[in-house]
């Protein structure tokens, strides 16, 4: 077993981990932390798979913007003071079928990924995807680029607009 | 890659931007009007209920529908959105409903009713229309992805915008937990095709999986998760759960909006990825040759399974609504169901009809809806029981609610049976005799419940005929507006079906 | 020089998305759902970036680029109107959210 490995089996165990924490916490302040970890995991994968900058964005974006977001959400739905933070499950007939539908996919999914023969190209070694990904945006991506734009936009505008009281 | 290949990357694309921002021009024009609906906002703020944003929208509606009518068409930014007569029917679709939702949004006593911002509403429609402009066209992957998001983003907070109203809110949130929920399961049927094929261009795709072996359980698979994530778009049972609950707590005029233009856009994402993706073109094709299905995944089968559940269930559970929008909500989802029909057919005749269909189901619905938010306004209620006696009360509405019941139906001599007529012969001119009894089997159930609301105007709470309600002026003409296509496109119906016709086909192939 | 074969990541990234689903269809608690959407959005990105390693083609990590920036987006949206929810009926149970039919 060699480093790469050693480094993959970390960043897996550290991500099953902290996400069946997140699912399956009573506490709510837990799963939000948990998530933290799962979130950094799969930072750890796409260093591994060489993909720098989708790693960096992934601690930015998910930490510090989403993660960020979702402990505001915590505090300011919860009284603080009455620590009212019941987080069961629902009946046990939706844990029943959740359990079942979560197992029809996740062996739906395994066996599809072992049976298939996955498009494969020579192995390209890669230095940097900064460039190749800023090219692209600019180029044959421009449209979505800009129509992202818009969507953020749209949804600042409406965020506000919601949250906002009256 | 360095400076000087960097160099030639970009000048090769700067001729294809150039073509392109000629192709753009109706996308443009809705951007600018939706970044003017924000600015005239701010100055007119300090005065609630000013319409003046939406009336800015209403001319930008304008301007895009001039450059629509003499748009050009081609591939364009880099082959990732195609200006197709195909989607520039379904824009023509959108942009009218869009521009119908506004004019009824002024009438709304739910929206105008308290003094609330009305700014953002008219920017977010623009917004959302612009997301559906784009996935009409959308060859990429990535662009469907964005451009359903813009799409749900925007009806997201519609749906919840008159947010003192618990229902509103509650709708709202269920709507973006299963949205999220099957868009993430959307993309990830999209990163499996992904990888089966190396190319997220819908062009790309096709010549991979025509030259290729590929695995195609793991076609099947990701294409059932993509097919998911825009049957919840277009309410298809079994992804339909959100439907009557949003269509209920929403405002009247989200939910017409909702019902019309976004299963439009659905539908259109629908028929583009199941033609350009998934089938084979042969040269000498004509408007009736079927599309041979690749890797032979059954998705006439699939999608035929979708449309028979769709109007079972729509229809069925639409006979016990006592609440007219819930009605309408299951109406809707058993609509979606009929045209799901013409998908399954898997050819031109079948998209044309589709086409026909649907442009007159915005007629008939947006009418309903319409009908619905007036009555609102007058006895502030969506109950069936309220409705007893407003045939009476007044027979303008009645007898408007009564000619959209029955173009809904698809009774002759409305639209609504041009539309049924053409989807129904697209299915056995394919051979699928059981699908088109199936439909004709719904069509008699859905007359039930059609006629339920017909009784509850006309045959009951004769009463209150000393209760009149009086309509202005401007309601009275809308009223017409929207029963002259009803009736007039079910008599002169050979211009719409010629136009279908001549937009069925796709540049993309 | 990648050691690790591809099927493993897809293993990991169907795994995350299984756990994610259960959250979803199991737990009451909505900011808790969210988070459960947020990490099969992870999942899916994770399949992105790993066939896009594999294919050498950047397309897919492009992809993950514009799936974050709809999550942030997402995420704001889903959370006000969490909020507005929150400030009229004082609840965030998916079960005591019920005035209109699941």
């Amino acid at each position: 077993m060699n480093l790469v490995d050693i480094v993959f089996y970390f960043f897996a165990v550290i991500i099953v981990a902290s996400a069946a924490v997140v699912v399956l916490s009573k506490n709510i302040m837990y799963s939000a932390f948990s998530l933290l970890f799962t979130f950094f995991g799969v930072a750890g994968i796409y260093v591994l798979l060489n993909a720098d900058f989708i790693a960096v964005t992934q601690l930015m974006i998910y930490i510090g913007g989403i993660l960020v977001l979702i402990i505001f959400g915590v505090m300011l739905t919860t009284k603080i003071t009455g620590l009212e933070m019941k987080t069961g499950i629902t009946g046990k007939a939706q844990y029943a079928i959740g359990g079942l539908s979560t197992l029809v996919l996740g062996g739906t999914l395994i066996y599809v990924f072992n049976s298939t023969s996955w498009f494969k190209s020579p192995s390209v070694p890669t230095t940097s995807t900064v460039e190749a990904i800023g090219a692209s945006l600019l180029t044959n991506y421009l449209l979505p680029f800009e129509a992202a734009s818009v969507l953020l936009l749209l949804a600042m505008i409406g965020a506000a607009l919601i949250a906002r009281r009256k | 890659m360095n400076p000087e290949q960097l160099k030639i990357l970009g000048s090769s694309f700067l001729g294809d931007l150039l073509k392109s921002v000629n192709l753009f021009y109706p996308e443009t024009a809705l951007v600018v009007t939706f970044l003017l609906a924000i600015l005239v906002d701010l100055f007119t703020r300090n005065r609630p209920s000013c319409k003046m944003s939406g009336y800015v929208s209403l001319i930008g509606f304008f301007v895009t529908a001039i450059f629509l009518c003499n748009s050009p068409q081609g591939m364009s930014f880099a082959g990732t959105y195609a200006v197709d007569a195909f989607s520039i029917f379904f824009k023509w679709i959108v942009l009218i409903t869009s521009f119908v939702i506004i004019v009824f949004s002024f009438f709304s006593k739910e929206l105008f009713g308290e003094e609330r911002q009305m700014g953002e509403y008219y920017t977010l429609i623009v917004g959302m229309t612009f997301g559906m402009f784009l996935l009409s066209g959308a060859t990429n992957l990535i662009l469907i992805y964005l451009a359903i998001e813009t799409m749900s983003m925007s009806s997201y907070i519609l749906a919840g915008y008159t947010k003192e109203i618990k229902r509103a809110s509650e709708a709202s949130l269920k709507y973006v937990i299963y949205g999220a929920t099957s868009s993430g399961i959307m993309i990830y049927g999209i990163s499996l095709l992904f990888g089966l094929t190396g190319s997220l261009n819908l062009s790309g795709i096709n010549a991979y999986l025509a030259g290729n072996n590929v695995n195609h359980i793991t076609l099947l698979i990701s294409g059932i998760m993509i097919i998911a994530g825009i049957g919840y778009k277009i309410s298809a049972v079994p992804f339909h759960f959100w439907t009557p609950d949003v269509y209920e707590g929403a405002p009247v005029t989200i939910t017409a909006y909702l019902s019309v233009a976004s299963k439009a856009a659905g539908f259109a994402i629908l028929i583009r990825l199941l033609n350009s993706a998934f089938t084979i073109h042969a040269a000498g094709d004509t408007i009736n040759t079927a599309w041979s299905v690749m890797k032979n995944v059954d998705w006439t089968m699939i999608i035929a399974v979708l449309s028979v559940l769709s109007m079972t269930l729509g229809n069925f559970v639409a006979v016990w609504q006592t609440n007219v929008k819930r009605l309408l909500a299951y109406s809707s989802i058993a609509h979606a169901g009929y045209i799901l029909m013409g998908v399954a057919v898997m050819n031109y005749t079948g998209v044309s009809a589709i086409m026909i269909y649907l442009a007159i189901y915005m007629f008939m619905n947006l009418g309903a809806f319409f009908v619905v938010m007036i009555i609102a306004n007058h006895i502030d209620s969506e109950d069936l029981e309220d409705y007893q006696g407003i045939g009476y009360r007044s027979p303008w509405l009645g007898v408007a609610m009564t000619i959209f019941m029955v173009s809904l139906t698809g009774l002759p001599p409305t639209a609504g049976f041009i539309g049924k007529l053409y989807v129904f012969t697209a299915v056995l001119n394919s051979g699928m005799y059981w699908l088109a009894v199936i439909g004709v089997l719904n069509s008699v159930v859905s007359l039930y419940y059609y006629v339920k609301v017909f009784r509850n105007m006309f045959l009951r709470g004769a009463e209150k005929a000393n209760q009149p309600i009086e309509l202005s002026l401007t309601v009275k003409v809308i009223l017409i507006a929207l029963i002259i296509p009803n009736i007039a496109l079910g008599i002169w119906f050979g211009g719409l079906v010629n136009w279908a016709n001549a937009s069925a086909a796709m540049i993309l192939k | 020089m990648q050691v690790v074969p591809l099927e493993y990541y897809l293993l990991l990234s169907g795994i995350l998305f299984s756990i994610g689903s259960i959250g979803v269809l199991t737990r009451r608690n909505m900011i808790i759902i969210f988070m459960s959407i947020e990490m099969m959005l992870n999942s899916v990105n994770l399949t992105l970036v790993a066939f896009s390693a594999f294919l050498g083609n950047p397309s897919g990590q492009i992809f993950v680029f514009f799936v974050m920036t709809v999550a942030a987006a997402e995420a704001a949206v889903g959370l006000a109107i969490l909020l507005a929810l929150f400030r009229s009926k004082k609840t965030i149970y998916v079960d005591e959210v019920n005035m209109l039919k699941w």
